[in-house]
């Protein structure tokens, strides 16, 4: 019994090898493809509590992505993910899965410097740009999910690469509202958010991957450090868009915000580490932000610091089909509160058709729960399921 | 729970690096860094005097066989991934547009295109090229999702389409020599001999090469593999020569 439901899944899933459609005239060729995931999560709640409902089945992604390139000058791209657009209907956007995730063009043919205009992801975070298809996770670590800065947004980024590639750089202005930019107007500050980062890979050129799924031959690093600045003071009684600071109030600060970060990452023979850090220097522009948590001037000194880490190790079993990788990470909401969270997470994927066609387990742990700004009813978490890119 | 999931994980990322793969390994007995830019496929000319070399920016380049550059072709295409040449003309094959160019040997005029369509993914579609003289066709190979071989008459017209499943992860380059087909791939790092009439594997071995997309014999019947990603030529001893 074992083996024949094995058999029907190994020949079900044998047809997901044939993964995207492209027309093409020759010089046009347009792209498409779709993804799908759904899973199961079982939350362990902590003594005492009650509310289950993340005891659940969700379907994650539906996602339809439409790619397109015009002669060697022009690329374009719409990806929409109508799962999101469904669970966005009833509540504030979640900068993890915003619903409309690109729509963009590219112009490549100047030859400084290439112009990706329309909204995007930003430019900010090695694990924010790496396709969370090629991940083992089901969520990312919690300080680049989107909640402290945002993933995407509405603008111009100049972009450049550079010693054969090993080099790039960026350089953007965006509206600053995040993943609520696609929603309409900008706040009443009228004021844009800027972003750069330049990053090096030595000593060849490194896709944004977090897996070494070809077993690399030689050692592979990158290091990259990224910024982002935006002053947004509101004019008195204004207020910003509803849901566009975020669910700690950190990702639009009425005042000045200052965000910076950096990245390494290696690759060797099926092993690959990922380590990112990140500061948030938000200086509100009122002394009784609620991001002062009610303390004087003379105790804040005018600012609050937020952000947190994070470092994984994976290894992927070429023959096995199988990647593992475990991640630990950290996360500090405001350093003027006391505590902060930290949290273990394992995972494992099995590859029924590469990375078109994966089942995924990952396993969360809360090692500490001090962070009373945040805190959780939960210890561990399991979520269990399937992913599929076709 | 949390201590022995990451007990059992730690154990098997530890463990994991005593895993050894049973394919015989190569070693290079020379690399070379080559001027072409992001090469994606290498082919030998038919005199064996020099190489012919494609880069995914869309060039065609003749080296010489240390990777010199010796001439251009008055060109640009569209994602250039595989070349082949034979005593007339030099044939590039570009995976975006699902074009073969066909150009005059002598001066690298363009003479000829054709459209071979196919509506894979953009970039798993044209990988490898070369003409299979046991079966006399040519054979055009698509990457991967899934790998196929298109056999192609002398006019270029596709007469023959046959599914390889799980031969390898992906193919990115293809060459015939001794009576055999070889085939690379890229994301396994591995050389494969393929009977040229049932393209089943005769023989296979793994080489320590990055982003391995070209592939090709010199006059001793060794291999030369094409680094895209460090832009570089490696030499390799043909384990056959020494059967």
């Amino acid at each position: 019994m074992k083996n024949t439901v094995y058999l029907l899944f190994i020949l079900v899933t044998g047809s997901i090898a044939q993964a995207q459609l492209s027309i093409s005239s020759g010089e046009h060729n347009l792209e498409i493809s779709a993804r799908l995931s759904t899973y199961y999560n079982q939350r362990f709640l902590n003594p005492g509590e009650e509310e289950r409902d993340k005891n659940r089945f969700k379907l994650r992604d539906a996602q339809l992505i439409i790619e397109g390139r015009i002669k060697n000058d022009w690329e374009y791209e719409v990806q929409v993910d109508f799962a999101d657009i469904g669970a966005n209907s009833s509540t504030d956007i979640d900068p993890a899965n915003p619903g409309l995730m690109d729509a963009f063009v590219t112009y490549k043919g100047f030859d400084p410097f290439n112009i990706k205009v329309g909204y995007s992801k930003l430019p900010y975070s090695r694990s924010s740009l790496t396709p969370f298809p090629y991940s083992t996770y089901w969520q990312r670590a919690q300080v680049v999910r989107g909640d402290i800065f945002s993933r995407r947004d509405v603008g111009i980024t100049l972009y450049k690469d550079l010693w054969k590639k090993r080099i790039n750089a960026y350089a953007g202005m965006y509206t600053g509202l995040g993943e609520a930019s696609i929603s309409g107007d900008n706040d009443a500050s009228g004021n844009p958010e800027f972003i750069g980062r330049v990053d090096l890979s030595y000593p060849a050129p490194m896709k944004y991957r977090q897996v070494d799924y070809v077993h690399t031959p030689i050692p592979l690093f990158s290091i990259g450090v990224n910024g982002r600045y935006s002053n947004k003071n509101l004019p008195e009684g204004e207020v910003f868009p509803e849901g566009a600071t975020g669910e700690y109030g950190l990702k639009l600060i009425d005042g000045k915000k200052y965000t910076y970060g950096m990245d390494l990452t290696f690759q060797y023979m099926g092993f690959s580490g990922q380590f990112e850090i990140h500061q948030v220097n938000a200086q509100p522009q009122n002394e009784n932000d609620p991001l002062f948590l009610g303390l004087t001037p003379e105790q804040t000194d005018g600012k609050v610091l937020a952000g947190g880490y994070f470092s994984e190790v994976n290894y992927f079993f070429k023959k096995q089909k199988t990647i593992v990788s475990v991640r630990y990470e950290q996360l500090d909401l405001n350093d003027l509160n006391q505590g902060d969270s930290k949290r273990m997470s394992a995972a494992i994927a099995y590859q029924l058709k590469g990375f078109n066609a994966m089942v995924k387990l990952q396993y969360f742990n809360n090692l500490n729960q001090q962070e009373s700004l945040d805190p959780l009813d939960w210890n561990e978490q399991v979520r269990l399921g399937l992913q599929f890119n076709l | 729970m949390n201590k022995i999931v990451i007990t059992v994980l730690g154990m098997v990322l530890c463990f994991s690096s005593m895993y050894a793969q049973e394919t015989i390994k190569l070693k290079p007995t020379d690399k070379k860094s080559i001027d072409v830019p992001e090469p994606s496929d290498i082919a030998y000319s038919s005199d064996g005097k020099s190489l012919f070399v494609v880069s995914d920016n869309g060039y065609l380049f003749e080296t010489d066989l240390e990777g010199t550059i010796l001439r251009k072709a008055d060109y640009q295409g569209l994602d250039d991934e595989a070349v082949y040449a034979n005593d007339s003309h030099v044939y590039v094959v570009e995976e975006y547009s699902r074009k073969i160019k066909m150009f005059r040997l002598p001066d690298l005029t363009l003479e000829k295109t054709v459209a071979i369509p196919y509506s894979g993914g953009r970039n798993k579609a044209y990988e490898g090229f070369t003409y299979n003289k046991a079966k006399g066709v040519f054979s055009l190979f698509v990457e991967k999702d899934p790998l196929y071989v298109f056999e192609l008459n002398e006019k270029l017209e596709k007469v023959n389409e046959i599914n390889l499943g799980d031969l390898a992860r992906d193919i990115s380059a293809a060459t015939y020599y001794d009576n055999y087909l070889w085939l690379l791939s890229d994301e396994d790092r591995t050389i494969f001999k393929v009977n040229p009439t049932d393209y089943t594997v005769v023989a296979q071995w793994v080489i320590p090469v990055l982003n391995a997309e070209g592939l090709a014999f010199d006059k001793n019947g060794d291999f030369i593999v094409a680094s895209d990603a460090l832009q570089r030529l490696y030499y390799f001893n043909n384990p056959e020569n020494n059967q």
